[in-house]
Formats: structure tokens, sequence, C-alpha cells
């Protein structure tokens, strides 16, 4: 048969493999359709906005209510005492700089991840609770097409393992977290 | 029992020709009315979600079922689609066009249920007779056997080569927008059209 026959077919099949939608399908899909989508977007631009700065979503939180507990204070003229406040401030500076280089990286594997996941990828992000200090814990997981899976450890290192391997890494890293 | 099926006949061809309108539609009113949808979505406007599902619900759920899921699984993946949708609306911008990026997220939602469902058998989607051609009762019936091939020969196709075809000749897209609709570059996809079509010239006497 020829390519044009097979072209002109095809073009035909599409106009005929048509079957009738149950008419309540749009209905359920509208039922889905999130109230608020603009300020929901507009909640992950500001997400985003911290994300493109490196910062740590924790350390963004803890800053804000820092702030909040600072303009706390010098509205309504109270002291913490033992100059609590203060310590807090110092501290959550402290994690703050010790912890941004190690954050920036973790947000990089953080992208991977998502960029994996919308790729279809089948794809485990242990980031969130992984000890950074530890050069052998899996930030990220991802399965190969051959049923190996490819991981990216503390070091920032990227490398093939078996499902053995990935086993024992995880179960070292529970180990160590226990 | 006759009634019936002309019954069921009568109905199957208004939706097509609902179906053929819509898609009319569509094309016709692709640039500046989807421009603005595109616009109004991104603004977060709830009237433009609904907008939006009524002018593609039928399309992507026919996507679905040409790419082989069964009814239910194509129901529950065309609201997966949209599920979707609202949660990439960010990603949309005034100068995409909206079917491809549906179609592009719908692809991947139903590449997601094949892999996670391996072992499942494709689902055969129903044929419908042109009523009103004006062949011959013969060339009607040769026409329908080689229908009923290319057919087969579609369905026996990988999940990729399936998709560009049912992307380009049953979705009616164009290069550019099927090519953006599967994710890969428009060369890319007229190697994989060619691929498909050798395939299919090969599978079909």
């Amino acid at each position: 048969m020829k390519e044009e026959q097979i072209e002109r077919l095809l073009n035909e099949l599409g106009r005929q493999t048509i079957e009738p939608v149950r008419p309540g399908l749009a209905e359920d899909i509208k039922h889905h359709i999130p109230q608020r989508l603009g300020p929901h977007r507009r909640g992950m631009d500001t997400i985003n906005i911290i994300i493109d700065l490196r910062i740590n979503k924790l350390t963004a939180a803890a800053i804000i209510i820092m702030t909040m507990i600072l303009l706390a204070n010098f509205f309504g003229g109270r002291d913490s005492p033992g100059n609590g406040l203060y310590q807090d401030s110092k501290m959550l500076v402290e994690y703050f700089l010790r912890t941004r280089t190690d954050r920036s990286d973790l947000s990089a594997v953080k992208s991977r991840y998502e960029h994996l996941i919308q790729t279809g990828e089948q794809a485990v992000y242990y980031g969130d609770k992984a000890d950074l200090q530890d050069s052998s814990a899996v930030l990220l997981q991802w399965k190969l097409p051959d049923g190996n899976y490819r991981v990216i450890t503390g070091d920032l290192q990227e490398k093939p393992v078996s499902a053995e391997q990935l086993i024992e890494l995880l179960s070292k890293m529970l180990q160590k977290r226990n | 029992m006759v009634g019936r099926r002309n019954g069921k006949k009568a109905e199957l061809t208004e939706q097509k020709t609902v179906l053929a309108h819509l898609n009319n539609k569509n094309s016709n009113s692709e640039g500046i009315q989807q421009d603005s949808l595109a616009a109004r979505l991104t603004a977060g406007e709830h009237a433009a979600a609904v907008e939006l599902v009524d002018r593609y619900y039928q399309q992507i759920y026919l996507f679905m079922r040409r790419l082989g899921h069964n009814r239910q699984v194509s129901e529950d993946l065309t609201q997966e689609t949209f599920f979707r949708a609202w949660h990439h609306i960010g990603q949309l911008r005034d100068d995409k066009a909206l079917n491809a990026w549906l179609h592009r997220i719908a692809s991947n939602v139903s590449k997601l249920y094949w892999r996670k469902h391996k072992g499942r058998e494709t689902a055969s989607i129903e044929k419908i007779d042109v009523l009103d051609s004006g062949e011959s009762e013969p060339d009607k019936a040769a026409n329908h056997e080689q229908l009923g091939q290319v057919k087969d020969a579609v369905e026996r196709l990988s999940w990729k080569l399936r998709q560009t075809i049912v992307l380009h000749y049953m979705q009616h897209l164009s290069i550019a927008k099927a090519a953006e609709a599967a994710d890969v570059r428009e060369g890319t996809f007229k190697s994989r059209l060619n691929r498909a079509l050798r395939i299919l010239r090969k599978n079909i006497k």
C-alpha cells in the first residue's frame, strides 16, 4: 500500500474513531477546578522567589517568624526574659550561614528531582530527611529502564547502582538516623 | 432491536457532528481566542477553566481512547490531565497553543499509566462507518477492510509511534504542535512519523 493511501486512511480513521463521551465527565472535571487558581499561583511565586534566592524554606519561615517577634517586641515594648530573643536570633543566623551552601546544593538536587518527575521518571527525593554531612546519604534516586537505579549522594556524586546496592545505601542511611 | 440500533447510530452520528464542529471551531479559533483564554487562565479566572474543560474534554478523552486506554481509564486519565493542568497553569504562556499544551500533559499522563500497568492490554476504540459516503458497495467494503487493517496495525505500534500517529493524523495537530505535545523537536517527530508510516506500510497488505 502506498504511503499517501495510508495517510488518507489514517485521516479517515481519525474521523471514524469517535465515540460518545459520558455527559457527566465534563461536570466531574469542573468540580475539581480549584476555586482560586490565581492566588495559589501567587503563593507559588513567593515560594519560587525563596528558592531562587537559594534560601531554605525553613530558614525563610524562621526569618519571617523572627521578624514578627521583633516587631511585636518593638511595638509592645516587652522584652523576652534572659535575652532569649537575642539568643534565638543568633542561633538562627548561625544556622542560616552554616547551611546556606548545603541548602543551595540541595535545591539544585531538588530541581533535578522536579524535572525527573515532570518527564515521567520514577524518582524519589530524600533531601528533606537526609543528613547533608553524610557523603553516602542518598539525596535522590530514580529508576533506569534496565531495572537499575541512579542516585545522587550527599557528596553530590551521581552514580548508577543496582537495586541491592540501593537498599544497602538506604538501610545505612536509616541506621545512622536512628 | 433494529430501532434501538438505529437510535444508537443516530446518537453516534450526532456526536460525530458535534465533535467535527468542535474540531473546526478549535482550529479556527486558535490564535486570538486561544491566547485570550490562556491569558485568562494564567490570571486565575475560574470561568476560563470551565471554558477550557468544555472546549477540550472530549478531545482529550478521545486521545486517551486512541492511545489504547479503555473507557473507564480514559475518563480517569482525562480528569487527571485537567487536574495537572490546573497545577501547571503557571507554565502556560500566551504564545503557547493550549491544544498542544494540554495534549502534552495528557501524553505524560498516559505514558505514566502504561509504565505503571505494563502488563495491561490495550483497548480498542469503536469505529463508526460513514453513513453518507458516495462510494459503491464493493468500494465501501474494500475501504472498510483497509480501515480495519490500518486500525489494527496502529494498535500494534509501540506507544511512542502510536502517539505520533494519533497526534498528527487523528487529533489533527500540525507537525509543530504535535512535536510540542510529544515533547520532542520537530525533526525527531518527523523521523518518528516516517518510521511509523514505514512500519504501517510493511504491516498492511
